[in-house]
């Protein structure tokens, strides 16, 4: 049996593409909805837009739903998982009991989450991250504001301006922090996946459309009562939704042991081969936890795991993707420009000035050192939000660059996701 | 040998029992360098619950030093200042079943010296509210105490560098050089210092250092589990035991055993300890450790039961064959002192520990007698 | 924007609130304007969703007498008692 976690794009086509082959396959995913975070929750009139990768979603899901060989495991996540004798077991919670289900080769698809920086004001209501505005109004139907100001970095910033405003807010501003000039390092991508002109025209269309105009080069530096600062101007707005592209969540590659190493950008990733296997024998990986790609490459590499995919589609997504990497960076003057006063860690409340100080006065010298002295990514996200940020500021403070070690260190946590005390106290139920 | 710097005492190690010696040489009015091949508190204090424990000791040296070790813990907060979370909270031991050895191991501790106090059901039920129904009877230990170990350490070591003392981390030590049985300097990664003193404290690598000054040293490391629950309101006050956790510490056997500690700390996360495997530097996780602690704990605290686990982690405890810590003078080579072994007591232990080295290098009478932790007891016919 | 009807109701700091079925409670609290979910336990900080995903964990409350649950996340029941 083939276990894949995540049924976001990755998962479902790698799910779908095992079925064709014959093998059975348990698709394990914490929603209860398929998609992941790029398709779940599609609203009920997606049909209408003439998007060719929607059309792909629904194919999928109508595959994942009546292929006898596929085993939809929603509203379960893996917590814990270890390989033993050639044999993989993952440790998953579904309704509040802990199970145990064994495989032969495991694929990861477990995608990525908005990547933030911190700002004053970012700990308040209002400030999110992109993708949390873009979940409320396509799951829910809510919007989170009326007068949304939406920052950060990415083409991700476009499609959440455009469902936002079509939703009836009223986008007061949308900054790219990015000038528009620097899409000459993605000309080669662009000219590769021409179904990326389209798109990208589709939205800046739909955004004059709706008339809006995003500013380049400018970004959101507080938000405070209200009113959000950009550069020297003072707007007001009740959301401010800013994110700095995405982060790959690698905790179970992490606990499984397979070598994760770190990009250009320091965006650490699992590494994989061209069949998409990670270090591990038997364990796969595609999508976002091998590289921020997108659901085209994303649905490539989770078919070439599954044993039958298009390696030049990859290939073509992949140069996209470099080359996206090229015209959106994270600038480092966040971290220059950055507050002592402002708090670092939201869950421990740990501000930067209180790392400086581990670091001046208690001798931390890393970022496991400070994190250890100040509690900063101890808390219930387990870093997953600061500690990237954490050590970059530590090695900032300190006048050098984030070693690798440390950056895959921090990407790496000992449970995959919660269990409460009696879950795991309980032993195991019932076994596939 | 070229020595760029020369100091009065070198300690090796910067965790929490290294850091206590070397505030107490500092104190004691040497020049101390601190060195470390990591960061601060990096090893086994970082892995470590802050427990300063007398409840779980049996009557005889360990026991004498940890009483010592209790109050000068007490001491340190008024010399190095409230920056380390110490708190006095007591701790229960509590018995399921027949607790008449509990009893009687609580009636020697108090005529050692230790306060104990016998407290029946509805006390034991006020003192720890959420406690199991099961439970009705237990003994509560006013002086066990907390910290958080790697503040304590770090704190330690800011003291003894504004007290003229330096600290090096990221240091390794390659050599330890001596003449004549005696210890004569060192040579590290970011250099070679020269001084007479030497103190391994390096805990489960006490060994591997021991071994480099061409003595020895049978240090090994233990295994232990601690989960971290998510932050929480205090619902427990105490340290609280189930009796069979003092009951491992005491044995010898090698496969796992595990036993309940639960505690609440200043964070509000609350933690569940005491797993011990003695399995060499294995540093897999053990599931079905966590499975078992996780189980012992909401059996004694049914309310636990709806709390997330955050995290889990493991720690190398360094243990010696007689489970007594190796504190004192290298009987092959004069001038190199060991302060190590100390099992899964190391915070509690650390002060007394250090008090022990720092009075024995100035001459001072030493506030017990230290024979029971010599070194020299592994050393005969190790030459 | 699709208003189906709030069939469900709960209680988040004994206030009575109205849900869509298949909504979490975070949504159902920003529609009705209650962005603040809770306060921090060191500095009472107010903190409402974050990442919407149930990564950060800012969101959590206490649903039904248990504590530290992703309120972005879980979704209403009838009757459900929720308290920041």
């Amino acid at each position: 049996m083939i276990a894949i976690i995540g049924a976001g794009p990755a998962g479902l086509a790698a799910a779908v593409t095992a079925a064709k082959k014959g093998e059975k396959v348990i698709l394990i995913d914490s929603s209860t909805r398929l998609g992941g975070q790029y398709w779940r929750h599609l609203p009920s009139n997606w049909k209408q837009k003439r998007l060719p990768y929607f059309a792909e979603a629904q194919e999928l899901f109508d595959q994942v739903l009546s292929s006898p060989l596929i085993t939809w495991y929603s509203n379960a996540h893996v917590w814990q998982a270890e390989k033993k004798n050639e044999i993989f077991y993952l440790y998953v919670v579904k309704n509040g009991v802990e199970e145990v289900i064994t495989a032969q080769k495991v694929i990861l698809a477990t995608g990525a989450y908005d990547r933030s920086l911190p700002f004053p004001g970012w700990t308040g209501p209002g400030v999110m991250t992109p993708g949390a505005a873009q979940a409320m109004l396509k799951t829910h139907g809510v919007l989170v504001g009326k007068k949304i100001v939406i920052a950060g970095t990415g083409p991700f910033l476009l499609p959440v301006a455009t469902g936002l405003a079509s939703a009836g807010a009223e986008i007061v501003a949308l900054l790219e922090a990015n000038k528009q000039w620097r899409w000459v390092f993605n000309v080669h991508g662009l000219l590769l996946n021409p179904s990326k002109i389209r798109e990208g025209v589709y939205y800046l269309k739909k955004l004059r459309s709706l008339g809006i105009s995003i500013q380049y080069g400018s970004t959101v530096t507080s938000f405070e009562a209200g009113i959000a600062t950009i550069g020297k101007k003072e707007i007001a707005c009740d959301v401010v939704a800013v994110g700095w592209g995405f982060v790959p969540e690698l905790s179970l590659a992490g606990i499984l042991g397979a070598k994760l190493s770190v990009q250009k950008d320091g965006t650490v990733v699992v590494d994989v081969d061209r069949n998409q296997e990670t270090s591990i024998q038997g364990l796969f990986a595609a999508g976002e936890s091998t590289g921020i790609g997108g659901s085209v490459l994303a649905i490539a590499e989770g078919e070439i795991a599954a044993g039958k995919g298009n390696r030049v589609t990859r290939w073509r997504a992949q140069v996209f993707a470099k080359g996206l990497q090229r015209v959106y960076p994270v600038s480092s003057g966040w971290l220059s420009s950055l507050n002592s006063e402002v708090t670092l860690c939201r869950c421990e409340e740990v501000k930067v000035s209180d790392i400086q100080s581990a670091i001046d006065e208690l001798g931390a010298q890393d970022g496991r050192s400070a994190k250890l002295l100040t509690r900063a990514g101890m808390g219930l996200c387990q870093g997953r939000v600061c500690g990237r940020n954490v050590s970059e500021v530590v090695a900032c403070h300190l006048s050098r660059e984030v070693p690798d070690r440390e950056r895959i260190a921090s990407a790496s946590r000992p449970l995959a996701g919660p269990i409460s005390l009696g879950e795991l106290g309980d032993g195991l139920g019932k076994k596939f | 040998m070229s020595a760029n710097k020369n100091f009065d005492a070198i300690v090796i190690g910067a965790g929490i029992v290294g850091a206590s010696s070397a505030l107490a040489l500092t104190n004691a009015g040497l020049r101390v360098l601190v060195l470390d091949r990591g960061a601060v508190a990096s090893g086994t204090t970082g892995a470590g619950e802050g427990n300063i424990l007398v409840s779980d000791k049996e009557p005889g040296p360990e026991l004498t030093l940890a009483l010592r070790s209790r109050d000068l813990w007490f001491e340190l907060r008024e010399d190095v200042g409230d920056s380390f979370e110490l708190e006095a909270k007591g701790g229960v031991v509590v018995s399921r079943g027949d607790d008449r050895q509990l009893q009687e191991f609580a009636d020697k501790q108090r005529f050692a010296g230790v306060d104990v106090r016998v407290v029946g059901d509805e006390e034991l039920h006020e003192l720890e509210p959420h406690l199991t129904r099961g439970v009705n009877s237990g003994i509560l230990y006013p002086q066990d105490a907390q910290c958080q170990p790697m503040l304590a350490a770090a704190q330690f070591l800011k003291i003894v560098r504004q007290r003229g003392g330096e600290v090096r981390t990221s240091a390794n030590v390659t050599n330890i050089f001596s003449a004549m049985g005696k210890v004569t300097g060192i040579e590290t990664s970011v250099g070679k210092f020269s001084t007479p003193i030497v103190v391994n404290a390096t805990g489960t690598w006490a060994g591997d250092i021991a071994k480099l000054a061409g003595t020895f040293l049978p240090i090994a490391p233990r295994k232990g589990f601690i989960l971290v629950t998510a932050p929480m309101p205090q619902i427990i006050n105490h340290k609280v035991y189930d009796s069979d956790y003092v009951a491992n510490v005491a044995s010898g056997e090698a496969d796992l055993q595990t036993s309940t500690v639960v505690e609440g700390t200043r964070s509000g996360t609350i933690l569940i300890g005491a797993s011990r495997e003695r399995i060499g530097f294995d540093g897999s996780m053990n599931i079905d450790v966590l499975r078992r602690l996780a189980a012992q704990a909401t059996s004694l605290f049914p309310i636990l039961r709806d709390v997330q686990l955050l995290r889990a982690y493991r720690g190398f405890r360094p243990y010696a064959p007689d489970h007594l810590p190796v504190i004192g003078e290298d009987s092959l080579i004069s001038g190199l002192w060991h302060s190590a072994g100390h099992e899964g007591a190391g915070i509690g232990l650390a002060p007394g520990s250090a008090r022990l080295i720092a009075d024995q290098i100035i001459g001072a009478e030493p506030f017990m007698d230290p024979t029971p932790f010599s070194p020299g007891r592994f050393q005969a016919g190790a030459a | 924007m699709i208003q189906p009807n709030k069939s469900l109701t709960f209680t988040f700091n004994g206030e009575s609130f109205g849900a869509i079925p298949g909504q979490t409670i975070a949504a159902a609290l920003l529609q009705a304007e209650r962005t603040t979910l809770r306060t921090t336990r060191f500095n009472d900080e107010p903190r409402s969703i974050f990442c919407g995903i149930g990564i950060c964990w800012d969101c959590v409350v206490t649903v039904n007498g248990v504590s530290n649950q992703r309120s972005c996340l879980i979704e209403v029941s009838d009757g459900m008692v929720v308290k920041s």
